[in-house]
C-alpha cells in the first residue's frame, strides 16, 4: 500500500489548487451566504442582449468551423492516409499539427498581416483591380472564423486520420468489388466506419471554439464579442464578478454537455 | 483539398515571415524592402526580455513539477489496478477538459484576490496544473510499450521497487518523458487563458505582453517577435519529430 502514497502529491496538489477553487467559483455563482440564492444572475445572462449575442455567436461560430473543418479535413485526411512513403506521411502530419504548437498571439498576429489594411488580401485585390481602396477585413466575424479554422482544422484532420488508419483496408476494397463507387461508397462505407473519429473531431473543434480566447480577442476585438472575450471583459474591465462567474459556468456546462452528448452519439454510432 | 488545408494552416506564417522585414512602420505584405531593425528592436526591449524570462522560468519549473507529480501517477495507473483508479484518471485529465478561461478566473478569485500567494507563485501553480495531464498521459503511453515483464525480471533478480523504478523503468521511458517535457514546455510557454487573469503590473508572461503591446503599436516589431517564436516552435517540432516521431501527440 505504500506505493499508492506516490499518488498523494499529485492528488493533493490538484485538489487544493484546482478542484477547490473551481468548486468555489461554481457554487458562488449560485449561492452566496450574504445574498442567498442567485439564479437571477443566470436570468440576466440570458436576457441581456450583450451576453445573449456573445453566447449565440460563439455557438454558431463553433458550428460553422466544425462544418468547414470537416469538409476540408476529411479529403485532407484521406489524402494523408493514402501516402505510401512513411517519412513523408509523418512530415505531413507534423506540419498539420505545427500551427497548434505555435504561440497563439504570434499565430493570430500573422492573420493581421494577411487581413490588414495593407495586408496580403487587400494588396492582392487592389493590384487585381477588384477594389480601389482597402476594405475592412479585420475585426469581423469572418476574420475570427479564419483564425479559428486555422487553429482547429488540425484537430479534425488528426482525429480523422487516426480513424481512417484504423479502417481495415479490405472493407472498401470489398465494397468496390461489389460495385460501390463515389458518393455511395463514401456514405455507406467510409462515413459509418469513421463515425467515431468524426464525432470526436467535431467535439474537439466545437469545444475548442467555444473556449478559445486569443483568436476572437485579437481578430474580433470588442466588435465581435464572443463568450470568452466577454468573460474577460466582465472580469477585468468592468469588474462585474457575478456576471463573469456566470459566464464561466455557462461555458463550462456547455462544454460538458457537448462532451457528454458526443459520447452518447459515439455509442449510438458504434451500435449501428 | 490537401493544398487548401495547408494554405490555410501554414500560409499566414509565410506572410508574417516576410512582413517582419518591412522597413516602414506599417504591417504590410508584400514588404517594400528589407531590414532587420525590427528584430534588433524587439530583442533589446526590456519589456519583452523580462516577460520572456518569466515565461521561460514558468515553463521550465511547471514542466519539472508536473513531471515530479505526474510520472508516479502515470506509472501506477499503467501498471496496477486499484479502487480509485477511474477517479484518479478523471481527476488528472480534468485540467485539460476545463476551459482555460474558467480555470484562470477560478485561480484568480481564490488565490490572488484572497492574497494567499503572490502572482508568480499562483502562475506557477496554474501552469503546473494545466500541463500535468500531458505528463500522465505520456507516461502511461510510454509504459504501454515497455512490458512489465522486464521490471518483474529485474525484481526477481533482487532489485527493490525503488531501484527498479530508477534503474530500469526511467531509462527505458526516457523518450516518453523528454517528449512530455517538450510538450508541457510549449504548452506552458504559450499559455494565455490562465496567464491572462493572473498577470499583474510588472509580472507578465510574454504572450500577454505581446497582446497588450499590439493594442497600442501596429508595427512590424510584433511581426518580428512572432516570426522568432514561430521559427523556434518549428525548429523544436521538426527536431522532436525527427527524434521521437509524431506518435506522442496522437
Amino acid at each position: 500500500m505504500k506505493r499508492y502514497s506516490l499518488l498523494l502529491p499529485a492528488l493533493i496538489f490538484l485538489f487544493i489548487f484546482f478542484i477547490i477553487p473551481l468548486m468555489t467559483v461554481l457554487v458562488e455563482s449560485i449561492y452566496q451566504p450574504a445574498k442567498g440564492w442567485l439564479f437571477v444572475n443566470y436570468l440576466k445572462f440570458f436576457t441581456q442582449r450583450i451576453s445573449r449575442v456573445a453566447y449565440t455567436r460563439s455557438l454558431l461560430m463553433g458550428l460553422l468551423v466544425v462544418a468547414v473543418s470537416a469538409l476540408i479535413g476529411y479529403p485532407t485526411a484521406m489524402a494523408i492516409v493514402s501516402v505510401k512513403n512513411d517519412s513523408l506521411k509523418s512530415l505531413l502530419l507534423t506540419l498539420v499539427v505545427f500551427p497548434q504548437m505555435t504561440n497563439s498571439v504570434a499565430r493570430t498576429f500573422s492573420w493581421l498581416a494577411v487581413l490588414g489594411r495593407e495586408g496580403m488580401v487587400n494588396n492582392l485585390l487592389i493590384s487585381l483591380r477588384v477594389i480601389d481602396t482597402p476594405i475592412r477585413l479585420l475585426y469581423t466575424p469572418g476574420a475570427v472564423f479564419l483564425g479559428l479554422l486555422q487553429l482547429f482544422l488540425p484537430l479534425m484532420i488528426i482525429s480523422l486520420t487516426s480513424s481512417l488508419e484504423n479502417l481495415p483496408k479490405d472493407v472498401p476494397l470489398a465494397a468496390k468489388s461489389l460495385g460501390a463507387t463515389g458518393f455511395r461508397l463514401f456514405t455507406k462505407i467510409y462515413l459509418p466506419l469513421t463515425s467515431e473519429g468524426i464525432v470526436s473531431g467535431c467535439t474537439l473543434v466545437f469545444t475548442g471554439c467555444i473556449t478559445a480566447y486569443v483568436t476572437p480577442a485579437v481578430l474580433g476585438g470588442s466588435r465581435v464579442l464572443m463568450l470568452s472575450t466577454l468573460l474577460f471583459q466582465k472580469a477585468s474591465v468592468t469588474l462585474d464578478w457575478n456576471m463573469a462567474t456566470v459566464i464561466a459556468v455557462v461555458m463550462f456546462l456547455t462544454t460538458l454537455a457537448v462532451n457528454y452528448s458526443s459520447k452518447l452519439l459515439s455509442k449510438a454510432g458504434v451500435k449501428s | 483539398m490537401l493544398f487548401v488545408a495547408f494554405i490555410i494552416l501554414l500560409g499566414p506564417f509565410l506572410v508574417i515571415f516576410f512582413a517582419s522585414f518591412e522597413p516602414t512602420s506599417t504591417l504590410r505584405f508584400p514588404p517594400t524592402g528589407f531590414t532587420l531593425s525590427w528584430f534588433k528592436k524587439v530583442i533589446a526591449m526590456p519589456m519583452f526580455q523580462k516577460s520572456f524570462l518569466l515565461s521561460l522560468r514558468l515553463a521550465l519549473l511547471s514542466s519539472f513539477f508536473a513531471l515530479l507529480l505526474g510520472v508516479p501517477v502515470g506509472y501506477l495507473t499503467a501498471r496496477y489496478d486499484f479502487k480509485l483508479k477511474r477517479f484518479i484518471e478523471l481527476l488528472t485529465t480534468l485540467p485539460v477538459i476545463i476551459p482555460g478561461m474558467v480555470a484562470g478566473l477560478a485561480l484568480l478569485k481564490f488565490f490572488v484576490l484572497l492574497n494567499v500567494f503572490d502572482v508568480e507563485t499562483t502562475l506557477l501553480v496554474g501552469h503546473t496544473a494545466i500541463v500535468l495531464p500531458y505528463v500522465v498521459r505520456s507516461t502511461v503511453a510510454s509504459l504501454v510499450n515497455f512490458p512489465a515483464s522486464v521490471e518483474e525480471a529485474a525484481m526477481s533478480l533482487g532489485a527493490t521497487p525503488l531501484k527498479n523504478f530508477f534503474l530500469v523503468v526511467l531509462p527505458n521511458i526516457r523518450v516518453g518523458i523528454v517528449s512530455a517535457f517538450i510538450l508541457t514546455f510549449i504548452t506552458s510557454f504559450n499559455n494565455v487563458p490562465i496567464s491572462l487573469f493572473l498577470t499583474g503590473p510588472g509580472v507578465s508572461t510574454l504572450p500577454i505582453v505581446m497582446m497588450t503591446y499590439m493594442e497600442y503599436y501596429y508595427n512590424p516589431s510584433i511581426a518580428a517577435l512572432s516570426t522568432l517564436l514561430i521559427g523556434a516552435t518549428l525548429a523544436v517540432v521538426l527536431l522532436a519529430q525527427k527524434i521521437f516521431g509524431i506518435s506522442k501527440l496522437l
